[in-house]
């Protein structure tokens, strides 16, 4: 599903934040990126997504070479690639509804077919009762859930999480995992980049481990 | 495209106006002043154009007499032009002169009581209907009837029209490049104001990118924003152009001298050629921000 060749990848004359990153994520895998600050974990999920290009090496995701990719495909890639982050990146001026029916909207779903899409996801992350609220009236637990239900409405093959967890509690941080292994247990891949070792406790996923860009 | 996208594009379009509406309306401001500069220019330069035009079309003539002519001088002068594509008007003999004159001078008429003898001429006035412009016709008719006896000198306002005409080109030129500045001017504040908006919704286009809406879709409710814009701010200018102009023909007597002015408001094709130009000039200030937004 994810598969990077020597990947490098520098900003300006800054140290490089990405160094001879080679790996494999097959279809259907859960696997954790962990690392300190500044190791490489967030520039290593944008390449995955495409937000960032290598400067050099290869990226494929689903059968696609990231470096030659143009806006039209992207568009199409980044439909079947579900992200959270850890600031959510929610509109705080659209209501629950809207935010997760954004993802369906950029494809061009009927208006039907989206609210009742939409209406399912939130039932199935317990948000129904919450449609028509905005994001800052929700607590942090609420506002990562409902960035969740706009990752996975669209039943994307893939779902990166970049510190999903980072502005959470324990409770909420163990309810958001205990979501996003769910949600892997339906067949997606799941990528979640994390410096928490707390979460890494006890795991058996594969865990990918980076150091200054190097991994370890 | 897709009935979806263009009600979700329309849809957002209107949302995005409501949700900045204070970015809206100081660029609308400024629109429509750049807009009312805009008309009001081509207002005077239209009713400028076509005045001179149709000086030079109609170009009269003033035929002087010594002292009162007889009737069949008169008849045979008549006689004489009919071989020209002229009208005659009415022949105005020396007393009626002067009781015009009175007419005009109102109060001060008492000057003229001074004269001893009438100074005023008996004239006859006459139309050259065809274009005659750059034509020798006038001063050919002119050398004519200044040979026939009884006639003292013939004027005509050919000359005048023609420095008109020349001042006029020279118009047309000024205002192709004021005009043309204008526009530019026009053009950069809504590419600003488009800007502005844009830039208050940053994060909203990283996240639409990020769930996969192509360039284009991002695009299109700004572009139609931009053109809603420059719409309201074309309608706004001439509305307020309008009040102007209703305020100053009804308020403001505009005759200068031997001519009044008869301003006219821009004609229905005109009000809608500059709306539509209006909502080109938004949608490519939107099309030049976005440009610039999307390379960075």
């Amino acid at each position: 599903m994810i598969r990077l060749f020597h990947v490098y990848k520098s900003f300006g004359s800054k140290n490089p934040a990405l160094i001879d990153i080679s790996l494999t994520v097959p279809k259907g895998e859960f696997v954790f990126v962990t690392g300190p600050s500044g190791a490489g974990k967030t520039t290593l999920l944008k390449i995955i997504f495409c937000a960032e290009k290598p400067t050099s090496g290869h990226a494929l995701v689903d059968g696609r070479n990231l470096t030659r990719i143009k806006d039209g495909e992207l568009s199409s890639l980044r439909r079947r690639i579900g992200v959270v982050f850890q600031d959510f990146k929610l509109l705080p001026r659209r209501t629950v509804f809207e935010n997760v029916a954004l993802s369906l909207e950029v494809m061009g779903v009927p208006p039907s077919r989206i609210r009742k899409k939409v209406h399912q996801t939130l039932r199935y992350l317990g948000l129904a009762d919450k449609e028509g609220y905005y994001p800052p009236q929700l607590s942090g637990g609420e506002q990562q859930r409902i960035a969740i239900a706009r990752a996975i409405v669209n039943n994307p093959l893939i779902l990166l999480a970049d510190e999903p967890t980072g502005n959470l509690d324990y409770d909420l941080t163990m309810e958001i995992m205990a979501l996003l292994k769910e949600i892997h247990t339906r067949g997606t891949t799941v990528v979640v980049a994390t410096h928490s070792q707390e979460l890494l406790k006890g795991t058996r996923r594969r865990i990918i481990a980076l150091h200054k860009g190097r991994m370890v | 495209m897709k009935i979806i996208f263009f009600r979700y594009f329309v849809r957002q379009a209107m949302r995005n106006m409501v949700e900045n509406r204070l970015v809206h309306l100081i660029g609308l401001g400024t629109m429509v002043i750049a807009f009312l500069m805009f008309d009001a220019f081509i207002l005077i330069f239209v009713n400028l154009n076509s005045w001179t035009q149709e000086q030079g079309r109609s170009l009269t003539m003033s035929i002087y007499f010594k002292g009162e002519p007889e009737r069949a001088v008169i008849e045979n002068i008549k006689k004489e032009l009919l071989q020209y594509p002229v009208s005659i008007t009415d022949f105005i003999s020396k007393d009626d002169a002067l009781k015009s004159l009175r007419k005009q001078l109102g109060e001060k008429a008492g000057l003229l009581d001074g004269l001893g003898e009438n100074p005023l001429p008996a004239s006859l006035e006459i139309i050259l209907s065809r274009d005659v412009s750059g034509d020798s016709l006038p001063y050919e008719l002119k050398t004519r009837l200044e040979r026939i006896h009884g006639i003292d000198e013939v004027q005509y306002s050919q000359e005048w029209v023609e420095k008109f005409q020349a001042i006029m080109g020279a118009v047309k030129i000024i205002g192709l490049v004021f005009g043309g500045l204008l526009f530019l001017a026009a053009l950069f504040i809504i590419t600003n104001t488009v800007k502005l908006t844009i830039y208050s919704r940053k994060d909203e286009i990283e996240i639409l990118k990020l769930v996969g809406a192509t360039n284009r879709f991002v695009k299109i409710p700004f572009l139609i924003e931009g053109s809603i814009q420059g719409f309201l701010g074309g309608s706004v200018a001439l509305i307020v152009l309008f009040l102007v102009y209703v305020a100053i023909i009804t308020k403001v007597d505009l005759s200068i001298g031997f001519a009044s002015l008869d301003i006219i408001f821009l004609s229905p094709q005109f009000i809608l050629l500059l709306l539509l130009m209006s909502s080109i000039i938004g949608f490519i200030g939107s099309t030049v921000s976005l440009g610039r937004f999307f390379r960075i």
